[in-house]
């Protein structure tokens, strides 16, 4: 299956495999006051809660597009399609570099006042860059014809 | 400057571009609410712009205002320099820009009310990405207005 994938679409398709998992994962942290020592926490009580992507914004909506255009030339191969779609790489490269800019925006500017960041956050950043160059390098493979 | 060396896909594209920068400063989402104090209710409610909105939509669509603007700044400037993926980029963003806006007016951020700028804007977006993909054509069949 993955012989009828270049380097570059391989790269790109973990990455958004990698975004998809880490959009699940927590982004967001919100600390509630510290119980003083001595008072009795019931079991199954938190002070704090956390939060994945999923809610609150637009960039959900976004990184699934462009996990789901990474993805693409994987699944054609999977199923064995015959369809080649010769905007993937350069759509996968695009949409990789804005959401670079929509996570670092999100994890700096756009964060929630008193929130933490949560680990959730940057791989799904990590996960953005690896799209972004996979998408890159697939463009400079349909270019250089070594598909 | 000379708006002829504009193609008629750059030409939307920037018009449209131009009119969301404008538009974005419009009521995108209101909030407003009631309390009843002694017998006494007092209302109010207050507007947000895209700017004032708390999601990552803004810098999205300033992102795609700018790749629109881009090619036709560069052909009006007439320095010889060309951006060859530029259609390409401006009709993917913008209509990826579309579906988000689109998203937002049926599950708008904590339930706010939909104001003029969210359909404006909408329109807007989808007036770039139809500008975008003019360019695609025209660049394809070498077409120039």
């Amino acid at each position: 299956m993955t012989g009828r994938l270049s380097q570059g679409q391989i790269i790109a398709a973990l990455g958004a495999a990698v975004l998809l998992v880490a959009m699940f994962l927590p982004w967001i942290g919100v600390s509630g006051p510290s119980i003083p020592a001595g008072i009795p926490v019931p079991s199954g009580v938190s002070t704090s809660t956390t939060e994945n992507i999923w809610k609150g914004s637009t960039l959900d909506i976004y990184l699934l597009i462009t996990a789901v255009v990474a993805l693409l030339p994987a699944l054609l191969a999977l199923t064995d399609a015959a369809e080649e779609f010769s905007f993937v790489s350069a759509a996968t490269f695009l949409l990789g570099v804005v959401a670079i800019i929509l996570v670092a925006a999100f994890l700096t500017v756009d964060f929630p006042d008193g929130a933490d960041r949560k680990y959730g956050a940057f791989i799904g950043l990590a996960a953005a860059i690896v799209v972004a160059i996979g998408g890159f390098r697939a463009m400079q493979e349909e270019v250089a014809g070594e598909i | 400057m000379d708006a002829n060396r504009l193609s008629q896909g750059q030409l939307v594209a920037a018009v449209a571009a131009i009119a969301l920068f404008i538009i974005s400063f419009l009521p995108w989402f209101g909030v407003s609410g009631a309390v009843t104090v002694g017998g006494t209710t007092i209302g109010g409610s207050t507007n947000f712009s895209l700017w004032e909105a708390e999601n990552p939509l803004d810098i999205y669509l300033l992102i795609v205002i700018l790749v629109a603007l881009v090619p036709a700044l560069m052909a009006l400037l007439g320095d010889g320099a060309t951006a060859p993926m530029a259609p390409f980029a401006t009709t993917l963003l913008a209509g990826v820009g579309t579906l988000l806006i689109l998203y937002q007016v049926f599950d708008t951020p904590g339930d706010a009310d939909r104001k003029i700028g969210l359909f404006l804007g909408l329109l807007a977006c989808a007036g770039i990405a139809v500008g975008g993909y003019l360019s695609m054509q025209e660049d394809a069949g070498g077409e120039r207005y």
